[in-house]
């Protein structure tokens, strides 16, 4: 025990070492030089209300948590740079102490193929560090080369993105844009001011994991459009999206046809849209849908725990989302994000949100996440999540 | 935050790239004359550099510092260097387009043109202001009312009156502009009941990057005590041509 003790306290020095030489770094940094370096360091209370099955009493448990990240470029010659992303977390509400080996799932839902995780120390007070982003980036002329954990993002529409099979994204991971980098190559090559043709291929440990796929990018009459065509798992995909506007309003959309080679498996279809405005005074809209094939479309779906892939980004058939960001003042920003899906239990996504900036580098953001749908008491609140967010970038 | 981030650095685009008056001679000193020079000679062809701008406030303050490149109004490209938690995210116009660069996500996002012509949030400028500055030519009548010595030098007090027909936002608009360089050193907004909204002063003339330009603008409202956005040219160059490539989606995710 003391050992573990030990132990649990080098890592903690060794990372307060990192995180102190990474501010005195930032701080004395030179333009242009070979290393860049930056991050942020977040603290969390998190408020979680939910019951744990239909009919149980509901109960309130706390998430605490700090935060850091630090990026690191190293810019080794002209051609040649090495990016890297360490993601630190130290746990110590309920959240995590009351599930068992939550360390391991964090690792788990990490890491690609290889394992990058650094520390996954202690139960109470847990502490994770994973490696999320770390790669060499070749480039010469049009030409770049990407090999190693990196983020491959091939969204071009607003929330959710069909086209993104290396790195879904789930809306409700507010604390998490960065998302997990997948083990990859990527081969990109330029073309004009806004068009590439690309493949990448993600690592796999059987043939069943295989993602390789190509894209192409092109700009015609003040649009963008993607196609891409390859592999993702068991299924043959075929995609496209677009970005451009309609007179002064945004005009965006994502689809993909997944033609499933697995008899367990159906093909699925996503497709989804969006349009955005922005008034003069800085209001901010956006409303959209989502065609979801491949949802099984169940009434008492988790939209906090569904099986998220490119195929599958929200667990209903058909889903209208609305979202607005108001500036109440120049410090403080107000945001509202509304989902809703015609089901029979009715189930409304809120999401209110509300920062305000402390100083240039200093943010406090109010983030909450309401779940209305039909449970055991009727239609009302099912799940609630709150939380307080502190950042401090550097 | 991010969003208001967003869109003062949008609007600095139209800004930041209208505001650069230039050094000419002129022998005919009518008002619409000098306007129209004023006016031209804020077009450049390359231009590159360095800024911060300043939102002061009674009680607080914020700066935003960036880098820009810009080819005619046509082209630019836009770097935010500080606050550490925009630094990387960049902006690029062309034409009637323009892409949001997010370094953290790894995406470039396609932005509707409703931003492009948006109010300058969080500062005291108004795009009215500086944006449309063709408009201070076609839009109003121009009328030599007075001189004064600003900056230390002599300059054509010229009132600006709104065409009957145009659509702008002010009842009336006094600009101050130099004989030598046609800078136009101060500029007073006035609404359609002739109150005064916001005033403009253009400080520390200078050399920048081969020409003779004020160093500093400032915008102050009238009503608003102790507010001001200043705007602070840390270099410029006007003198590197700059290839039409430079400005593509491309090169916004890696220019430094």
């Amino acid at each position: 025990m003391k050992s573990l003790q030990l132990d649990f306290k080098r890592k903690l020095l060794l990372i307060l070492i990192i995180l102190s030489s990474t501010i005195i770094y930032s701080q004395s940094e030179e333009k242009e030089s070979k290393i860049h370096i930056n991050g942020y360091i977040k603290s969390l209370q998190g408020l979680f209300d939910f019951s744990l099955a239909p009919g149980q009493p509901r109960q309130t448990i706390t998430d605490n948590f700090l935060h850091h990240r630090l990026n690191l470029d190293y810019y080794i010659s002209d051609n040649i740079t090495f990016k890297s992303g360490l993601r630190t977390r130290l746990f110590f509400g309920e959240f995590s102490r009351i599930q068992p080996g939550y360390g391991n799932l964090l690792t788990e839902g990490g890491n690609d193929v290889i394992n990058m995780t650094l520390i996954n120390s202690g139960q109470n007070i847990l502490l994770h560090s994973i490696v999320d982003r770390a790669y060499l980036e070749y480039t010469k002329e049009n030409l770049e080369v990407r090999l190693g954990r990196q983020r491959i993002n091939w969204g071009i529409n607003t929330l959710w993105n069909p086209n993104d099979l290396f790195n879904a994204y789930s809306f409700t991971d507010f604390d998490y844009a960065e998302r997990p980098g997948s083990d990859a190559l990527r081969v990109r090559y330029f073309i004009g001011f806004a068009g590439s043709i690309e493949f990448a291929i993600k690592a796999f440990k059987d043939t069943n994991e295989i993602v390789a796929v190509g894209l192409y990018k092109f700009n015609k009459n003040n649009y963008d459009y993607q196609i891409l065509a390859g592999w993702s798992g068991k299924d043959v995909v075929l995609g496209g999206g677009w970005a451009g506007s309609i007179s002064d309003v945004g005009f965006k959309g994502e689809f993909s046809w997944f033609n499933s080679t697995s008899d367990e498996v159906d093909n699925a279809f996503a497709i989804t849209s969006s349009f955005d405005y922005s008034l003069g005074n800085g209001t901010y809209f956006i409303g959209g849908l989502l065609f979801n094939d491949s949802s099984n479309n169940q009434s008492n779906s988790n939209i906090f725990s569904f099986d998220l892939s490119a195929r599958n980004l929200y667990p209903y058939k058909w889903s209208t989302f609305i979202q607005t960001t108001i500036p109440i003042t120049p410090l403080i920003n107000g945001g509202f994000a509304f989902i809703y899906s015609p089901v029979e239990s009715r189930p409304i996504f809120l999401s209110p949100t509300l920062s305000y900036s402390i100083a240039n580098n200093l943010d406090v953001d109010l983030v909450g996440q309401l779940v209305l749908q039909d449970g055991a008491n009727g239609y009302g609140s099912q799940a609630n999540v709150f939380y307080l967010r502190m950042k401090w970038s550097y | 935050m991010k969003h208001i981030q967003v869109q003062i650095q949008i609007s600095i685009f139209c800004l930041v790239f209208s505001s650069f008056p230039q050094i000419g001679q002129s022998q005919n000193h009518t008002a619409i004359d000098i306007i129209e020079k004023a006016d031209k000679k804020q077009r450049g062809d390359y231009s590159q550099g360095e800024m911060k701008m300043s939102i002061i406030r009674p009680d607080w303050s914020r700066e935003t510092t960036m880098k820009m490149w810009s080819y005619q109004d046509d082209l630019s490209l836009i770097l935010v260097t500080e606050p550490a938690r925009d630094q990387g995210t960049a902006f690029l116009k062309r034409f009637k387009e323009m892409w949001n660069w997010q370094p953290s996500i790894d995406r470039t996002i396609k932005m509707p043109p409703s931003m492009m012509s948006q109010s300058w949030m969080g500062s005291d400028f108004t795009n009215d202001d500086l944006v449309k500055q063709s408009s201070m030519v076609v839009d109003y009548t121009h009328e030599i009312t007075g001189e004064d010595d600003l900056e230390g030098r002599p300059c054509w007090e010229i009132t600006l009156t709104p065409k009957d027909d145009a659509a702008v936002v002010w009842g009336k608009v006094i600009t101050w502009i130099d004989h030598k360089d046609y800078l136009q050193l101060k500029t007073e907004f006035y609404d359609e009941d002739d109150y005064l909204v916001n005033t403009m002063t253009a400080k520390e003339i200078t050399d920048l990057g081969g020409r003779i330009l004020p160093r500093i603008m400032e915008m102050v409202p009238a009503d608003e005590e102790g507010h001001m956005t200043k705007i602070e040219y840390l270099s410029l160059d006007f003198s590197k041509p700059i290839k039409e490539s430079f400005f593509s989606v491309r090169n916004m995710q890696k220019v430094r």
